[in-house]
């Protein structure tokens, strides 16, 4: 083994990150690729904070507890060492950020400050202003360019990785990449590969997600036989802000603050929606939830939106939309309480909250599935570790609000020392490790794509993905829609083979880049409707009105996704979870439903 | 292929094109700007200061306009003073304008924002001030009855230039594009050394810029139409060169005695 | 409101494109049936969908940077009706309003190599980045207890600088900034505050106090104000030169009388 053992990162947000810190600190040497340059990673978009028991407000918070929260809020399906440890290290984390510079909120004495989220009753969620995300992964971005100028961390950036390179044993021994500008196709050599590739939102069509967000990485791993575990766990956040390209997240405070959702009760009632009267007006919420009215927790809220606009047909417009409306509060009160997240609303839309209901839809946020990994987030693959949204490990069937970006860093920071050691007692490999073989797998797959005379836009494809996943894998999930879905993507797969790249050039062709992607995101898509379909019960995210308990008798289980490449369909089955810890007990939140 | 290709360069690693990164700790152009901005107020601008000032004697007529300008050069060591603190200063801070100047790539057009206008305008005053300066050297300074020899003859010259109508439009767009140029520069001074580093604190520097540009200009203004307002003298110096011993008047000759022969006669 | 007032049938964009760095730029007109609530990136979108010109040739996908389309991860600055703005967050109504004819024309950066299409490389700006350190030289990311303490007002003062999504709008619309002065940008120097302030990132003060005064530094700043006009986060850009402007010339003082 070379003495000094060479890792390849793929992907530059958080966990991307924290991995190639941990690695450059301990001599290593490291190749980081990412699509965009690494600052522009989709880390960036998270708001709220980051969570660690720091107990800085007196109320007696712990790491324990934390772990209990987390745990109970991922309904139990995490494996709960890796949640204790990185519970455990939260505090320890946040002095890190601190040190490296991250802006966050003081207290008048100088110390960090902590606000509550949900899904806890501590304050135990640093922040900084509502860009928590943003700060952390500039920090850690800083952190990296100085290791860049000191020479011990080479970027790629502008370029995107197409698989792994395996040798016979099947062991990873680098990566196959693609120059976005070039188009070229090359193979790196490493000892050991660590994928920080984030979520897949783009299978949803539009998400909060950003547009690298694809699970391409993740597919393609799981095509060389990596496990995707608990790929059917999507978490969709209530209220989204619906946009032609994408969703962007409205925060609830517009709902605490007296925000009231409705929908004209004629189907696709034209007008404008301050000439409806009050009698036209279907405040569905308050109609099926008197209790709580429009202040039910978010998963209800979430399935009475989207039973209203797909099982009652109610949208505005016959789109999937509802209003929710703070026009009737004064402007005072909106402007003291809630000025900032409405002129998030005004930017996008263009039209001003204080005077039209705002629209919005549920939109698909997280992906709580993911690559599979061991305590040490190594996958299946020998040399292959994974870390972030792109691991399936931590936030089991729920992600607790202000886990993720903690459970990034952990993730990298358990990542990099790791692949380390893998690498330090990696034997040799023979030959080129099956380089060349990868790069004529891949130079084959876009020369057919390049090549190809069909007729199928891929951007269309997509749409439908989207608009099929949508429908049928989000938040209300039925056995035979599933299927349906299922059988829709086996579908576009047949299509897409009957492809047609409007661009065929070999410079920044991101058409070609995104068919590549497409590819992978219909085989993910796969993994994410049979994981659904197989788990007959209600889980965190996962609900379906025909089986609405939990059944840890059957599915406390972690679902395995892998790849049969005869049948080019997923394998889906069954791994026992960890809860050595803490014993799995009923997740109720409220008494209302 | 025998074995793993080579890692290529990443494409971040291919020399830049277009726009440069900083040049970080190299090169003197940081000292250059500074004393270019630092030249613009002192000497440079107080000297105009002084200028308009002394040329607001015009309006007391030909004989305390003589005195001002005698007075001035007989400040010791005029010779090099005038060349230490204007000539040199003037022209270093003029070439190295221009410099920064064609250097700029003003975008008005697109971005018609006040503090852009601005920009553009003071690289446009500037140079309309340079072609002035040059002129207004070339033909009052260096040309002509040489003033520092016969200061009695200040008030004909100035005079006498601007009989031409086209040099009164000459004067008065210098006198404004200068104090423009002095007052702006005054308040660039203060935003770029860091004297006024908030918004609030540049807008109120701001008014007082631009209360003194226009009092400067007023004033410099005043002694142009005074001038040409005034009856023309003939070319005669008021207070011609002394004998040793010969007293020059203490008092303002009287009206009459401004119809007797002038002085210069006795010579 | 849209609804109020009569919608237009079409959305009419002119795209100037440019298939590789070396070729020439031309423009490609597009036309697409009107719907309301579009932004910029959703009609890049719709072009990728059905890329046809409105001549009905057939062409292909516009290339463009973009990534988190709500204004944080700073890809996709282009010229939008003639001004550097994000595509993201600009609306089609609001521009459509803003033009005479109604056609929106959108065009790569001007002060950036072109890549293709709408794409430009920025890539100067994170040099630049390493040229002032922008960064806490911490001692290591193992446990070393809590950081130093810091007033809320350090905290306020530095977070908005902190918001700086690397857009470089603050560059493209600066007069200054280009090949003949090779200067900085807003946005370094911004940067180079934002350090400054921190108690630890301090250690590296007169380092990168040094690095702006060089060729293409904050001397090079014309006092335009474009840069604080255009940033779309709303920076304090001006107020960070004018600071940096003076600690700049104090430590060249310094440097001067140490020599």
């Amino acid at each position: 083994m070379a003495a000094v053992p060479k890792i390849i990162v793929v992907g530059g947000g958080l966990a991307g990150l924290s991995s190639v810190i941990k690695i450059a600190e301990a001599g290593g040497k490291v190749d980081l690729f990412s699509i965009v340059p690494v600052k522009r990673s989709h880390s960036v978009c998270a708001q709220g904070g980051i969570n660690a028991a720091k107990n800085l407000k007196g109320e007696g918070d712990d790491v324990f507890k934390h772990f209990d929260d987390t745990i109970y809020g991922g309904d139990f399906l995490a494996n709960q060492t890796p949640v204790k440890n990185m519970t455990a290290q939260g505090p320890a984390i946040i002095d890190l950020l601190d040190r490296m510079g991250v802006p966050f909120n003081r207290t008048p004495e100088g110390l960090l400050d902590f606000r509550r989220f949900g899904g806890t009753l501590y304050h135990r969620t640093a922040f900084a202003g509502a860009t928590t995300g943003q700060q952390l992964l500039y920090a850690l971005d800083e952190q990296v360019r100085r290791f860049e100028s000191e020479g011990k961390v080479q970027k790629y950036e502008g370029w995107e990785f197409l698989s792994a390179v395996l040798d016979e044993a099947g062991v990873c021994r680098g990566i196959c990449a693609m120059d976005l500008r070039t188009m070229e196709v090359k193979t790196f050599h490493a000892d050991a590969i660590i994928i920080c590739t984030g979520g897949n939102g783009a299978i949803f069509g539009k998400s909060t997600n950003s547009v690298v967000c694809t699970g391409s990485a993740a597919s393609a791993l799981y095509q060389q036989g990596a496990y995707y575990s608990n790929g059917e766990f999507i978490q969709v956040h209530p209220t989204a802000i619906p946009g032609e390209d994408k969703l962007r997240l409205m925060s609830e405070s517009a709902r605490g603050e007296g925000g009231r959702v409705w929908v004209p009760r004629k189907k696709g009632d034209p007008r404008p929606a301050k000439t409806i009267s009050e009698a036209d007006r279907f405040y569905f919420l308050e109609e099926w939830y008197p209790k709580y009215g429009n202040l039910v927790p978010r998963d209800i809220a979430t399935r009475a939106i989207h039973r209203i606009v797909y099982q009652e047909d109610l949208g505005i417009d016959g789109q999937p939309m509802v209003y929710l409306d703070v026009s009737h509060i004064d402007r005072e009160t909106l402007e003291k309480k809630i000025e900032g997240i409405l002129e998030i609303y005004e930017k996008f839309v263009g039209d001003d909250p204080h005077e039209v209901p705002m629209k919005i839809f549920p939109g698909v946020h997280y992906t709580m599935g993911g690559l599979w990994v061991d305590f040490n987030q190594m996958t299946n693959i020998p040399g292959v570790f994974a870390a972030g949204e792109s691991d399936y490990s931590i936030h089991g069937a729920n992600r607790l609000g202000a886990n993720s970006l903690l459970s990034c860093i952990y993730g990298g920071f358990v990542a990099g020392p790791q692949a380390m050691l893998y690498a330090k007692n990696l034997p040799a490999q023979k030959g080129d490790g099956g380089a060349a073989k990868e790069e004529v797998r891949q130079r084959e797959f876009n020369n057919i794509l390049l090549q190809n005379e069909g007729t199928e836009n891929p951007f269309k494809l997509w749409r439908e993905l989207g608009d099929t996943m949508t429908r049928h894998a989000t938040i209300i999930r039925y056995n035979a829609g599933l299927r349906e879905a299922d059988e829709k993507i086996v579908d576009l797969l047949a299509r897409y083979r009957n492809i047609n790249l409007s661009d065929k050039s070999a410079w920044a062709n991101t058409s070609f880049a995104f068919a590549r992607q497409l590819y992978n995101m219909l085989q993910l898509a796969r993994v994410i409707v049979q994981g659904a379909e197989k788990r007959d019960e209600s889980r965190g995210a996962h609900y379906k009105p025909d089986f609405t308990e939990r059944n840890d008798e059957k599915f406390l289980k972690t679902t395995m996704g892998s790849y049969d490449p005869i049948a080019d369909a997923p394998v889906i089955t069954y791994e026992e979870v960890d809860t050595q810890w803490i014993t799995p007990r009923p997740r109720r939140y409220d008494a209302s439903a | 292929m025998a074995s793993v290709a080579a890692p290529a360069p990443p494409s971040n690693q291919h020399p830049i094109k277009g726009v440069q990164p900083l040049r970080a700790g190299e090169g003197n152009s940081f000292v250059l700007r500074r004393l270019h901005s630092l030249t613009g107020i002192v000497p440079i601008g107080a000297f105009l200061v002084e200028h308009i000032i002394s040329n607001i004697e015009i309006v007391h007529g030909p004989l305390a306009y003589a005195q001002q300008v005698k007075f001035l050069n007989g400040l010791p060591l005029v010779r090099v003073l005038e060349w230490a603190f204007i000539f040199i200063p003037l022209a270093f801070h003029a070439l190295y304008g221009v410099y920064i100047a064609i250097k700029g790539r003003p975008n008005v057009n697109v971005y018609p924002w006040a503090g852009n206008w601005m920009y553009l305008s003071q690289r446009v005053t500037g140079i309309l001030a340079l072609a002035y300066i040059i002129q207004h050297l070339y033909f009052q300074r260096f040309t002509g009855v040489s003033l520092p020899e016969h200061p009695g003859l200040a008030y004909w010259k100035v005079q006498y230039e601007l009989s031409n109508p086209l040099m009164v439009a000459v004067y008065v767009i210098g006198m404004v594009v200068t104090c423009w140029h002095f007052a702006y520069g005054v308040w660039l001074f203060a935003a770029k050394w860091g004297i006024t580093p908030g918004d609030r604190a540049r807008k109120k520097f701001g008014w007082v810029c631009g209360v003194f540009g226009t009092v400067l200009c007023a004033a410099g203004l005043w002694s142009i139409i005074a001038i040409v307002n005034a009856p023309a003298v003939p070319f005669e110096d008021v207070m011609p060169a002394q004998q040793p011993g010969v007293m020059a008047p203490t008092v303002p000759v009287q009206n009459e005695s401004q119809q007797q022969p002038p002085l210069t006669q006795q010579q | 409101m849209a609804e109020t007032k009569v919608a237009p049938k079409t959305i009419r964009v002119e795209v100037k494109r440019q298939a590789t760095p070396e070729t020439a730029a031309f423009v490609e007109k597009f036309e697409f049936p009107y719907r309301s609530g579009m932004n910029i990136t959703s009609l890049l979108g719709e072009i990728a969908m059905a890329p046809v010109t409105t001549e009905g040739k057939q062409t292909t996908a516009v290339t463009y940077d973009s990534n988190c389309l709500e204004e944080i991860c700073g890809s996709c600055a282009m010229l939008i009706t003639g001004k550097a703005r994000m595509a993201c967050s600009a609306l089609v109504d609001k521009l459509m309003a803003e033009t005479k004819d109604g056609v929106i024309s959108l065009a790569p950066l001007t002060k950036f190599p072109v890549v293709r299409d709408l794409a430009v490389d920025r890539s100067v700006l994170f040099e630049n980045l390493k040229k002032v350190q922008a960064w806490v030289p911490i001692d290591g990311s193992y446990d070393l207890g809590p950081g130093p303490r810091q007033f809320p007002q350090i905290q306020e003062e530095r977070y908005p600088l902190s918001n700086c999504i690397s857009c470089t709008i603050c560059m493209e619309v600066c007069p200054q900034f280009n090949e003949a002065t090779g200067f900085v940008g807003a946005a370094t120097i911004a940067q180079a505050k934002l350090f400054n302030m921190d108690p630890a990132g301090a250690v590296l003060k007169e380092e990168r106090l040094r690095a702006l005064a060089g060729d293409g530094g904050i001397q090079e700043c014309g006092f335009a104000q474009n840069c604080v006009q255009a940033c779309p986060k709303q920076l304090p850009l001006t107020e960070a030169i004018s600071d940096m402007g003076r600690d700049v010339f104090v430590q060249q003082v310094k440097d001067f009388f140490a020599r």
